[in-house]
């Protein structure tokens, strides 16, 4: 299946990406295709995933969409406008596979930092935090040190602070790889909560079919060498999703599928 | 958890001692032998308790002053110059190690010339500033301003390119202008390299005043610690200020430690570490109680 092909009804794009291409240079001066010839729209709301080994140019398409990287080849437009204009506007809430946190700041206040950057007032900033972090649920570890907190709850500030700018699209890249399996469907199952309440766009990089089966609309497959959109599967599992799917047999099936859909049929 | 934190107190004030009692040891062990030994034992090697008596005799060393008021009266004079070149050393280590950063011509034309003021000999520069200057004072400034100037810099500049890349990244992310990238990121992540390096200045800043002194008869430290070497008074005051002056530079390091805790509170919640562990364990707990209720079964790859 192309992805270029792919729609869904009445639902309007909010990230298309056309062609897209990024080369690198390596120590030797000589030419790395990173991605070559990606094409994918994304819809509104939707919950994307973008799964492959390691190498396969996930982490270098998410950043070209959020504006860190400059594509080669092709372009990127988000709700019409460039990377570029959709950054400047605070519409892009990224987050990183580590978690990046600033340890001379309390956990409230790495969270009111990038809302520091948008101007916003004092009360401002101190509501909006204390809303996100009861959300991730670390109201009671608003004073306290990020090297005070385990790495999952540093994870849980990290998304709650991309969180606090209301950004309309929310760019993650391995961002549960670090954590043990209960930390992580314990988060797997407050970021489907949060998604659902806030309606945003969700681009989730990862290299666990599990993981990109169980939370995604859509699970992107890429290949490496060079690295490239190789299949797309529809997740039509029921929402809201439940830890216990993973038991279902429909799961299992989709989790075979995507994993049929790696060229060679085998992924490890 | 509790238990642990004080073995390791107990262990740090044993080291304490333990050194205390050795150097003690060696010290009294050396002056035995050379009061054994030599004519003028004092000039060598005295006694601790000698230097102990001297320090609160109420006898008249120099101009009806006793030998701790002369310490006293001369420390004033060098320490305020030490700490005086010490602010401005340190404040304009701080201006390069940002104009470094921000400019990358700035620190190709400087940095690698830079550490050429570290290899002059402040023995050697002292009388050339002083005939420059034409002031003790001023000279005693220039000299710690120059010997605090780079420890500052180059500390403060190795804070700035610790940086991790994500950081810069995340800021991006979120449109940062450059002077929020500053004051935001980079400032306060180069504050512990910055306390590093004013560690390394004071004592150093201490040491440069105390050896200009001795250039000129006016008084200070230096100045009397030659007099008191050449013995135009109780060798005494030279034993003395060689203990002061050894108290006051550790004394400043640790100012400076109990500083960066004031301005930097990442280092104030160290001391909280252990209460938060009871509260992580909580966590722990919680997540692990909701996990019973399923089967765990992670299919990995
Ligand atoms: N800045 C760079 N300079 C040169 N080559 C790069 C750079 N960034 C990425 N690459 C190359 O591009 C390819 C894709 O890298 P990318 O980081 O996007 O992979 P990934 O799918 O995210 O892998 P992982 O799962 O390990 O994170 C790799 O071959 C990598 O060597
Ligand atoms: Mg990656």
């Amino acid at each position: 299946m192309n992805a270029a092909e792919y729609t869904r009804n009445d639902v309007p794009d909010e990230i298309v990406i056309r062609d897209l291409g990024v080369t690198f240079q390596d120590n030797k001066g000589e030419d790395v295709q990173a991605i070559t010839g990606v094409n994918l729209n994304i819809k509104k709301g939707e919950f994307v995933s973008l799964l492959g080994p390691s190498g396969c140019g996930k982490t270098t398409l998410l950043r070209c969409v959020a504006d860190l990287q400059e594509p080669t080849d092709g372009d990127i437009h988000v709700e019409g406008m460039t990377p570029k204009e959709v950054r400047l506007q605070h519409k892009f809430g990224f987050v990183f596979q580590s978690p990046v946190l600033f340890d001379w700041r309390t956990v409230k206040k790495n969270v009111e930092l990038p809302l520091e950057m948008m101007y916003q007032t004092k009360q401002q900033r101190s509501e909006r935090a204390d809303e996100m972090l009861e959300m991730v649920g670390l109201t009671n570890f608003a004073n306290h040190f990020p090297n005070q907190l385990s790495g999952g709850m540093q994870q849980r500030v990290n998304i709650a602070r991309a969180l606090g700018i209301r950004p309309d699209i929310l760019l993650m890249d391995e961002p549960f790889s670090a954590l043990d399996e209960f930390t992580k469907e314990k988060l797997h199952e407050d970021l489907l909560r949060i998604w659902r309440k806030t309606n945003k766009t969700i681009l989730f990089v990862t290299h666990n079919i599990q993981e990109a089966v169980f939370l995604s609309d859509r699970v992107c497959v890429l290949s490496p060498h060079p690295g490239r959109l190789s299949a797309v599967v529809d997740i039509d599992l029921p929402r809201p999703r439940t830890l216990d799917m993973k038991e279902t047999p429909a799961f299992n099936q989709l989790v075979l599928k995507v994993r049929n859909s790696f060229e060679g049929g085998s992924f490890s | 958890m509790r238990k642990k934190h004080l073995a390791l107190t107990e262990k740090k004030w044993f080291q304490i001692l333990f050194w205390a009692v050795l150097v003690i040891a060696a010290w009294e062990i050396g002056a035995t032998a050379v009061a054994m030994t030599k004519r003028t034992p004092e000039n060598i090697l005295p006694h601790l308790y000698q230097i102990l008596a001297a320090a609160f005799s109420g006898k008249a060393v120099s101009g009806g002053m006793t030998a701790s008021g002369v310490v006293l009266t001369s420390a004033g004079a060098t320490l305020l110059r030490a700490l005086g070149g010490f602010a401005i050393g340190a404040g304009l280590g701080f201006l390069l190690a940002l104009a470094m950063k921000l400019s990358g011509l700035v620190e190709k034309l400087i940095f690698p010339y830079l550490m050429l003021i570290q290899l002059i000999p402040v023995l050697g520069l002292a009388p050339i500033i002083l005939a420059i200057t034409g002031d003790i004072n001023r000279s005693r400034l220039v000299i710690a301003a120059i010997l605090s100037f780079y420890p500052v810099a180059a500390n403060t500049l190795a804070g700035f390119k610790a940086v991790s890349k994500d950081k810069y990244d995340l800021m991006f992310t979120y449109a940062a202008k450059k002077r929020q990238l500053y004051t935001k990121v980079l400032i306060p992540s180069a504050i512990p390299y910055l306390f590093t390096g004013l560690k390394i200045a004071a004592p150093m800043a201490i040491t440069a005043s105390i050896l200009v002194d001795t250039l000129q008869g006016d008084g200070g430290l230096g100045c009397m610690l030659s007099q008191s070497l050449k013995h135009a008074m109780s060798i005494y005051v030279f034993w003395l200020i060689v203990f002061f002056s050894a108290f006051i530079g550790i004394f400043s390091t640790y100012l400076i430690s109990w500083i960066e805790i004031l301005v930097y509170p990442e280092k104030r919640s160290a001391a909280g570490i252990g209460r938060s562990a009871g509260k992580e364990k909580k966590y722990g707990r919680s997540t692990e109680k909701n996990r019973t209720q399923k089967e765990p079964g992670p299919e990995t790859l």
